[in-house]
């Protein structure tokens, strides 16, 4: 088991502009869906890897800029637990 | 023993509510066995798929119960095209004579919701809303522009091609040409590609007869012969869809693996092609594939777009149906609707979208999940 790096850069990138069937799951309605980034990260010396981005303004968004791994809560669960779900985010 | 294609029937793709997927395939089998002056008992086996609509064998209930051997293959975006494989094999075995290949599909509106389970991958993929084609071919195409410098004007064009073909063919979906600009400003889906740079699931049904070659006149005077069919999957390193994470080395991809047998197969190669159909679902996916069929060198396509090079009257027309773009993508049917255009044109019954010169060589390329391609050659 090899721990793959935090940061790495942006290779390529979308935004997903409307809300995915089932099974997308994330406790949204088609009224409080927003849009979101999808992105492949290439973590250096390791894999490139997909994952949905924090930012979800093309403007915003090049191929090439750095970005690091966030956790944070996803969805909740039936029992109100919170999922943690993993995106990127530029870095500062 | 070479194999020959002597009958194409299709039932029209789009939308049709008062007839089921089932239903359009059986039209499309009858349209066939008339084109080929043949009946269905005398059909010695049948090979057919379908994702949404149903057991493709179940055609035996709509054509006759003949007992004959009808096999269900399901292979993706590249379920035609293994079925035609499978066929070649049969009479090239010398197991059969002639059969049958049948295609057909109806699918909900909106994009496809694939099922993470089924490709062997984490619920969590799809729940997090990454299990999308529309996005892979998004970001597929958004490096491909940042490396190759290909313009969203390039895109738009793509769509404007595929939407004048589709006015010049009678069973496409969409049939009314949409302006460069409008193309350009519609919806955005997935940056960079708007709503009419997709084509939509849909419906509709294709079936060809085929023979052994030496045959072939017997049944039609104008046969076309199947001079390669191959089909691949990926290889470690290539970038595909639905792919949660991927190698840092780069291969190239199926369908490069898959044109390149084929034109090897064939003994031809790119430059001696007439008429290609592409894989199209998203006008991205046309560009991509036309360098990765070895019809260009990567970039090149801008050019060649702004040119004209891939209509009708082009140097290399691409897509003379309409594709996927005009088309929709029944899924079972998608592969042999192009098979059925290639052999409309090498015929020289396209009508107002024929491609001019008498064309001799016909390509087709598929590609689909989980990082599949089949390609065929096709010559008169």
């Amino acid at each position: 088991m090899e721990k793959l790096p935090n940061q790495g850069t942006l290779w390529t990138w979308t935004v997903q502009r409307f809300m995915p069937k089932s099974p997308y799951n994330s406790g949204e309605t088609q009224e409080s869906f927003t849009p979101y980034g999808v992105g492949y990260v290439e973590l250096p010396g390791g894999v490139r890897v997909e994952g949905r981005l924090t930012e979800n303004d093309p403007k915003k968004l090049s191929i090439g800029m750095e970005m690091e791994v966030v956790f944070e809560p996803y969805r909740k669960d039936e029992d109100g637990t919170d999922v943690i779900g993993f995106s990127f985010r530029p870095v500062e | 023993m070479d194999v020959a294609i002597v009958g194409i029937g299709m039932h029209p793709f789009g939308r049709t509510p008062e007839r089921s997927g089932l239903e359009q395939g059986a039209y499309a089998a009858r349209e066939a066995l008339k084109d080929a002056g043949v009946e269905w008992k005398d059909m010695e086996f049948a090979y057919g798929g379908s994702h949404s609509a149903g057991s493709a064998d179940a055609l035996v209930n709509e054509l006759g119960l003949t007992g004959l051997p009808f096999t269900n293959v399901a292979n993706g975006c590249a379920t035609g095209g293994s079925s035609l494989m499978s066929a070649v094999q049969m009479i090239k075995s010398g197991a059969a004579d002639i059969g049958m290949v049948a295609g057909f599909d109806k699918h909900a509106r909106g994009a496809f919701n694939a099922d993470p389970k089924g490709l062997g991958l984490g619920m969590w993929y799809g729940e997090m809303g990454m299990m999308m084609t529309t996005q892979f071919f998004a970001m597929k195409i958004q490096k491909y522009m940042h490396d190759y410098g290909i313009t969203s004007t390039a895109l738009a064009r793509v769509s404007e091609k595929a939407f004048i073909n589709g006015s010049l063919n009678p069973n496409a979906w969409r049939q009314t040409p949409i302006e460069l600009e409008e193309i350009q400003n519609s919806l955005m889906v997935n940056d960079p590609l708007t709503k009419f740079m997709f084509c939509s699931p849909s419906e509709g049904g294709v079936a060809l007869v085929v023979c052994r070659a030496d045959h072939a006149e017997r049944y039609c005077s104008r046969p076309v012969y199947i001079s390669s069919g191959v089909l691949r999957s990926r290889r470690y390193g290539s970038f595909e869809v639905f792919a949660p994470s991927q190698a840092l080395e780069h291969i190239d991809g199926p369908t490069v693996d898959a044109s390149k047998a084929a034109f090897e197969q064939a003994g031809i190669g790119p430059e001696d092609v007439d008429v290609a159909q592409l894989q199209d679902t998203e006008s991205g996916a046309e560009i991509m594939h036309m360098a990765e069929n070895g019809f260009c060198e990567h970039g090149e396509q801008e050019q060649m777009l702004a040119e004209g090079a891939t209509r009708i009257n082009g140097r290399l027309p691409v897509n003379t149906d309409g594709g996927c773009l005009a088309n929709g993508e029944p899924i079972g049917a998608s592969g042999l609707r192009q098979i059925h255009e290639n052999v409309v044109q090498l015929r020289g019954i396209a009508g107002s979208r024929q491609v001019p010169g008498e064309p001799k060589v016909g390509y087709t390329h598929v590609y689909g999940a989980p990082g599949i391609s089949a390609v065929t050659i096709l010559q008169r």
